[in-house]
């Protein structure tokens, strides 16, 4: 199949979801691949995620033309208009360049026809296999036929061949007939077998034939290769290795040539298996079997219950298995990460020992409803559960385990675990987590990791447990050793193990397809100051796909590669040979009277036998205005839906009802179903009737309750679809197409040259008198990157731009208006000026804050790590001459003034004491630090600096280091926790760090209406989902006012906003909602109530005439106007007062009792 | 109003009448959020966790909008309880209008009982996307808790 897209993004994880909704929002189509069976990637088995504990994973689903998406839960599904979702694949080939690769992708099939599975379970019921089920951490199991996660919309059952022992009692039990093992094909799949001994080939024809399978044979090479060149219609090609390897690479390799997709197999006899093995090399042979090689080689004797269930799986394989062509613009990988297996290497810890150690991903399934114990927390062996240990850095941090980075979201985790254990079992659990630095570098993390320690009474130790002992009562006692340099040991009932982030399994094979490097650590190697670039040119990374990364990290990052690739596809032009579809035009039938079409699935085996369905339909057709009930087949499948369709043509009804299963799923039908039978989607509706007939609590009343509850389901749905407001059609809304960007640091102008390469014409105005910020004071960074050459460029490329105007020297004065109209005044050097814009992107960025204490700008040996970098970088000061350096960490961050942690002053450290060192490698260098914060590959540094010499002294907040002077060289007194006693250090430099502060965010506060947190950098819409948006539309914030970041992170950010910016830059015509509010203004009292209420500032008072007036763009639908409104002059569509009241009384209603056919007979 | 509320009392009773073995199965209406309860409350039904089938569901797209007036006018109209259910706080897919929900409820469960209603016959809940069994086990603690109470009376409602 081929396929035309404006960007591929592989991985379906959040990422991924969010890099696709980013592209598919300005317009792009999008496919999103995902080997995986589901989407959601890790995050569908997590349902709490700090720092709010909470979800809220829907929040990332668009605002603005909410129709084009699904509008539920994004755990459970995803729909978007553009974005196709195709599971099950991998990406195999990346052939072309940017703006026309051609990717070849390979679609596992999953032998279930998703048009005929109706979800009963019938296949998992009778399914013998037993394996760890991967949704829940391997702590349930599952059949090989099984329902991927719980709670997918839509949820289809797959099945898992390798698992799978051919049993066919799945076949037998599916009332559907979903499940295609490719029986009837069997006739056409022909093997050829080459073998040079002739009792063995008229075994093995026996064998295929009893099976079914044709087969023909060849004593010799000639005889085979004849057959072939002759056209033989062969399916598969068994090779004898007992004919010599020279003589089987001749017949592999004229194969090869006669018929390049013919799948070779070896046969290998005893002593001949690693002449075979080399045959089957998987570098060079792709999944569907390569020119070169073969596709797998079999040991013989072939035994007849081993070999025809493998033949079988191999012919459903290439029978099933779908090759996808897909021509796009560009690439985002984001395939995520995979948690390390602490297996038998951590042995000391006793996973997979002891039944309370367990991984911190089975603690998180155990946490949760849709687990395997249900959200109760319990030991395997029953012992419930009282003392938790976290063990943090297993698996990370540990170059002895091969992963010398930090996983960056372990301590976070852990503190959000204990969290919730306490949530889940109250305050007699008690929590401990030992950790080697608590690195909560994050925005708010340090006060998420202080009310975890100060108000919930998480104990945290800092201690690397070495061993974990089980005593006779099952308990787990955990020893480790003490900064007194002793030993010590405390028992728990369950010890969670944080395992780090690695490198996705199969991630050199995605890397080898995608034709990208892998770094040193097996991520995908990016670039130091373009951080989603990779390699490859027009192949982008997003996510934790790049380095370990947390959600936030991860939105944003995916961000920027949306906005890479968008930057492509509008370089290349790829959307000019797409054809955009149409909005379709619906009929006006708000005047006519309600005609419902009833059509009600009855597939189902169970809805007919616990139903009476004469007696449902003769009840339905009594309601007013009901036209007419039908039955259906199975609305699910393409028979069943053309069913509808055809009473919809025939019976014309301006309401649609559909009764059937999983109505989320129909979401999209439903549109097709509008387009072709030319009615408004919005006066469709189905409804779930299949869950009341599951089986459930019996009783003489149950099937007549049951009977009311469907015909309750129904008859609510009709009521709902009599007072359901056609939605009118898109509006043209007048965008002014430009951005107003404040600030001209590396974030600002990285976002204005964004827009800007889109075509909008973009206001930069910068405060200063030149452009840069405080880019312009790093000359390196730890990842080996130009940063002054990347700011000369940026800062040309912003002033040469034809679409920036840059404001030197200028300020913002006012702005009015909302997203999409916006005027901003503002003062310049050339006076006064008026701008229009669509968007603001708020760069204000942050500077190195300065407390004058410890001799800072008194004693010339004082000063802050940028000043270090600055002296070290422009030689002006003599290395050599020192003799040892102090360095305090901390200096006034994560303290009671600045609660938060400035997350670049560790890794400005390690630059300047690798700088150091490098110049002089026998200066003392001495850091007195907290925590230190190198997160991520950073650690690798961290490593590099302790190896070069540099002494690490830790100091508590409550005893910091103290700065004396004698002649004006700085002595440092601390104490050392590891010798136990104070300890005085005398050096010729003492460099602090400085921290991050915003700069002044109070006037922009004020200017745009938006808010700031208690820190002072600006508040984002949501930390996690929407890291880059203010809660008000049409504003976005990037770089350092967002909060402390370095660098790539800056420009990473500033990408993220721009493209947000684009969405409403690039939109002409606004659809309208199917759920919005209105205002009645001739029952208004303007009261002003739903002015406050609307948590989206969609509502304002037009004081010309005298009204309420609602921002479409703005509005999302929530009600809470209507709520509060006195009048009912509020209204949302779809939810009048009338409707839902009629609403409720027909879900109430008693159905009168109705005489069925059958008892009429009678 | 009035009419169709008698109309259905009218039913019940008849339906004790008819069959007078069997106990008093209440009626509840559930008022729940489109984001988060009800996902869960079809997780629970598709996964078939076992719930008493005398629910009514009415999904809104927020607990913040849903209007006191249908709370009374689902009590009025004959059902036994109301439930109101909503993503946990904070995660409110509106940002805040599980809080708005939270003052609303309270508020009306200070004007209920001067109608004769118990207040545990309105009940406000989060209930999160992935937690089926949670919304199970809410209803069935609902229906058992009104099984006790008995049928409502709504003489003192129907004043308004």
């Amino acid at each position: 199949m081929r396929k035309e897209y404006g960007a591929l993004v592989v991985g379906a994880g959040i990422s991924g979801i969010r890099a696709a909704l980013d592209l598919a929002v300005s317009g792009h189509k999008v496919a999103l691949v995902d080997r995986r069976p589901h989407h959601g990637g890790l995050l569908a088995q997590l349902d709490h995620q700090f720092p709010s504990d909470n979800c809220g994973m829907c929040k990332m689903l668009p605002l603005m033309a909410r129709d084009s998406s699904s509008q539920y839960c994004l755990r459970k599904g995803l729909y978007h208009d553009n974005i196709d979702i195709w599971l099950n694949t991998e990406l195999t080939g990346l052939e072309g360049d940017p703006g026309q690769f051609q990717a070849s992708l390979t679609r596992r099939s999953t032998l279930v026809d998703p048009a005929r599975c109706i979800s009963c379970g019938e296949c998992a019921a009778v399914c013998p296999v037993q394996v760890p089920n991967e949704f829940n951490a391997g702590l349930s199991e599952r059949g090989a036929v099984y329902l991927p996660v719980p709670h997918a919309i839509p949820n289809h059952y797959v099945v898992d061949l390798e698992h799978c022992t051919r049993c066919w009692k799945c076949f037998e039990a599916c009332p559907t007939g979903a499940i295609d093992f490719k029986l009837d094909q069997r006739d056409g799949f022909r093997v050829l077998a080459v073998t040079p001994d002739s009792t063995e080939a008229q075994e093995l024809l026996s064998l295929l034939d009893k099976a079914g399978f044709p087969a023909v044979f060849a004593l010799d090479q000639e005889k085979a290769l004849d057959l072939l060149a002759d056209g033989d219609p062969a399916g598969l090609l068994l090779v004898d290795m007992s004919m010599g390897e020279g003589v089987v690479e001749r017949i592999i390799n004229r194969a090869a040539e006669l018929r390049p997709e013919l799948p070779v197999v070896l046969l290998a006899g005893a002593g001949e298996s690693d002449a075979a093995a080399r045959f089957v090399d998987p570098e060079e042979s792709p999944a569907g079997g390569g020119p070169r090689g073969a596709r797998e080689w079999i040991a013989k004797p072939l035994e007849e219950a081993v070999f025809i269930p493998w033949l079988d799986k191999l012919h459903v394989r290439l029978a099933s298995d779908e090759h996808l062509v897909f021509d796009v613009g560009a690439v985002i990988l984001a395939g995520g990460f995979d948690c390390h297996d602490p297996g038998p290497v951590d042995d000391v810890l006793g996973y997979g020992r002891y039944p309370g150690v367990v991984t911190a991903l089975e603690f998180e399934r155990m946490l949760s409803s849709s687990g395997p114990t249900g959200g109760r927390l319990v030991r395997a062996d029953g012992k419930p559960v009282r003392r938790i240990a976290w063990i943090q850095c297993v698996g990370s941090r540990d170059l002895q385990k091969g992963a010398g980075w930090c996983s960056s979201i372990c301590c976070m985790f852990s503190v959000k675990e204990a969290l919730l254990a306490k949530k889940a079992l109250g305050d007699e659990v008690e929590a401990t987590i030992f950790f080697m630095d608590m690195r909560t570098f994050g925005k708010d993390f340090q006060r998420y990791r202080e009310r975890a320690e100060n108000e919930e009474g998480v104990r945290f130790v800092r201690a690397r447990p070495h061993s974990v002992i089980t005593d006779w009562q099952g308990g787990l006692n955990v020893g480790w050793f003490g900064d007194d340099g002793r030993q010590h040991e405390d028992g728990f009932d369950m010890v969670v193990l944080a395992v780090g982030a690695r490198p996705p399994k199969g991630v050199d094979k995605l890397a080898r397809a995608a034709g990208v490097e892998l770094n040193e650590h097996g991520f995908v190697a990016t670039r130091p100051l373009a951080p989603a670039r990779t390699s490859r040119h027009g192949v982008f990374a997003a996510g934790a796909f790049a380095a370990p990364r947390d959600i936030a990290e991860s939105v944003i990052m995916a961000g920027a590669a949306a906005q890479g690739a968008a930057r492509m596809i509008k370089i290349h032009d790829v959307l000019a040979g797409m054809q955009r579809e149409e909005e379709p035009e619906y009929p006006d039938v708000s005047r006519e009277e309600p005609r419902v079409l009833v059509a009600v699935c009855s597939s189902c085996p169970t809805l007919e036998q616990r139903l009476d369905l004469d007696r449902l339909f003769d009840r339905l057709e009594r309601l007013h205005s009901v036209v007419s009930v039908a039955r259906v087949g199975s609305a699910c499948t393409a028979e069943g839906w053309g069913e509808v369709e055809r009473l919809a043509r025939e019976e014309k009804p301006n309401r649609i009802l559909i009764g059937a299963c999983m109505p989320y799923a129909y979401v999209p039908r439903l549109k097709e179903l509008g387009r072709t039978v030319g009615l408004n989607p919005a006066l469709m509706d189905v409804v779930d009737i299949y869950t009341p007939t599951f089986p459930g609590e019996e009783g003489p009343d149950a099937a007549g309750r049951r009977e009311r509850e469907v015909y309750a389901a129904l008859a609510t749905a009709v009521a709902r679809l009599e007072g359901a407001d056609p939605v009118p059609p898109p509006v043209t809304v007048n965008v002014a197409r430009a951005a107003l960007v404040v600030g001209g640091g590396v974030a600002g102008m990285t976002a204005a040259v964004a827009v800007a390469d889109h075509g909008y014409e973009v206001c930069l105005v910068e405060k200063e008198e030149e452009l840069g910020g405080m880019c312009m004071r790093l000359y390196s960074t730890l990842e080996g990157g130009d940063p002054r050459k990347h700011m000369e460029d940026l800062i040309t490329q912003v002033e040469k731009h034809p679409n920036i105007t840059v404001f030197k020297d200028s300020r913002v004065v006012l702005s009015q208006g909302t997203a999409g109209r916006f005027r901003t005044a503002m003062y310049t050097p050339r006076g006064a000026l008026r701008f229009e814009h669509g968007v603001t992107i708020l760069a204000s960025g942050g500077r190195e804050s300065k407390v004058y204490d410890y001799g800072f700008k008194v004693h010339k040996s004082v000063m802050t790590q940028l000043r270090l970098e600055e002296a070290l970088a422009t030689g002006t000061l003599d290395v050599s001459e020192l003799q040892r350096v102090v360095m305090i960490q901390c200096w006034r961050s994560r303290d009671e003034e600045r609660n938060y942690c400035s997350r670049v002053c560790c890794s400005q450290a390690l630059k300047n004491i690798l700088a150091l060192k490098a110049r002089n490698p026998g200066l003392e260098i001495v850091v007195f630090y907290r925590d230190m914060m190198a997160y991520g590959f950073k650690e690798a540094f961290y490593t590099q600096a302790r190896r070069a010499g540099a002494l690490f002294v830790r100091y508590e907040p409550e005893r910091k280091p103290k700065v004396g002077f004698d002649g004006g060289k700085p002595v440092v007194t601390g104490l050392d926790p590891v010798l136990g006693r104070e300890v005085q250090v005398r050096a010729d430099l003492l460099v602090l760090s400085s921290g991050v502060e915003p700069a002044e965010t109070d006037e922009l506060v004020e200017i745009f209406g938006v808010e700031t947190n208690r820190d002072g950098f600006f508040q984002e819409a949501e930390s996690k989902w929407r890291p880059v948006d203010f809660l008000k539309q049409g504003i976005y914030l990037c770089g350092l006012a967002h909060s402390p970041m370095d660098m790539a992170e800056a420009i990473a950010s500033a990408q993220a906003a721009a493209q947000r910016a684009l969405r409403i830059l690039n939109a002409e015509t606004i659809a309208r909602e199917t759920v919005v509010a209105q205002v009645r203004h001739s029952l208004c009292s303007l009261c002003q109530r739903c002015v406050t209420a609307c948590p989206y500032g969609a509502r304002q008072v037009d004081l010309e005439h005298g009204r309420i007036v609602v921002d479409e763009i703005l509005c999302q639908g929530c009600g809470s106007c209507a709520a509060v409104c006195p009048n009912s002059a509020t209204v949302l569509t779809g939810y009048h007062d009338g409707p839902v009241m009629a609403l409720i009384d027909a879900a109430l209603e008693e159905p009168r009792h109705v005489e069925t056919p059958k008892e009429r007979e009678q | 109003m009035d009419a169709q509320a008698t109309q259905a009392d009218a039913g019940r009773r008849r339906d004790a009448q008819t069959a007078p073995s069997v106990a008093f199965e209440p009626t509840i209406v559930a008022f729940v959020c489109n984001w988060c309860t009800y996902t869960a409350a079809d997780l629970a039904g598709t996964s078939r966790m076992i719930q008493k089938p005398n629910l009514r569901l009415v999904r809104m797209m927020c607990t913040g909008m849903v209007d006191p007036k249908y709370v009374i006018k689902a009590l009025l109209s004959g059902a036994d309880a109301v439930l109101i259910s909503g993503c946990h706080p904070g995660d409110c897919h509106y940002i805040n209008g599980n809080y708005k929900a939270r003052r609303r409820v309270k508020l009306l469960k200070e004007i209920l009982p001067q109608f004769g209603v118990d207040t545990r016959r309105v009940r406000l809940t989060w209930v999160g996307a992935s937690e089926g069994n949670e919304f199970a086990a809410t209803v069935n603690s609902l229906v058992e808790e009104i099984r006790e109470l008995g049928p409502i009376e709504t003489r003192g409602l129907k004043a308004l």
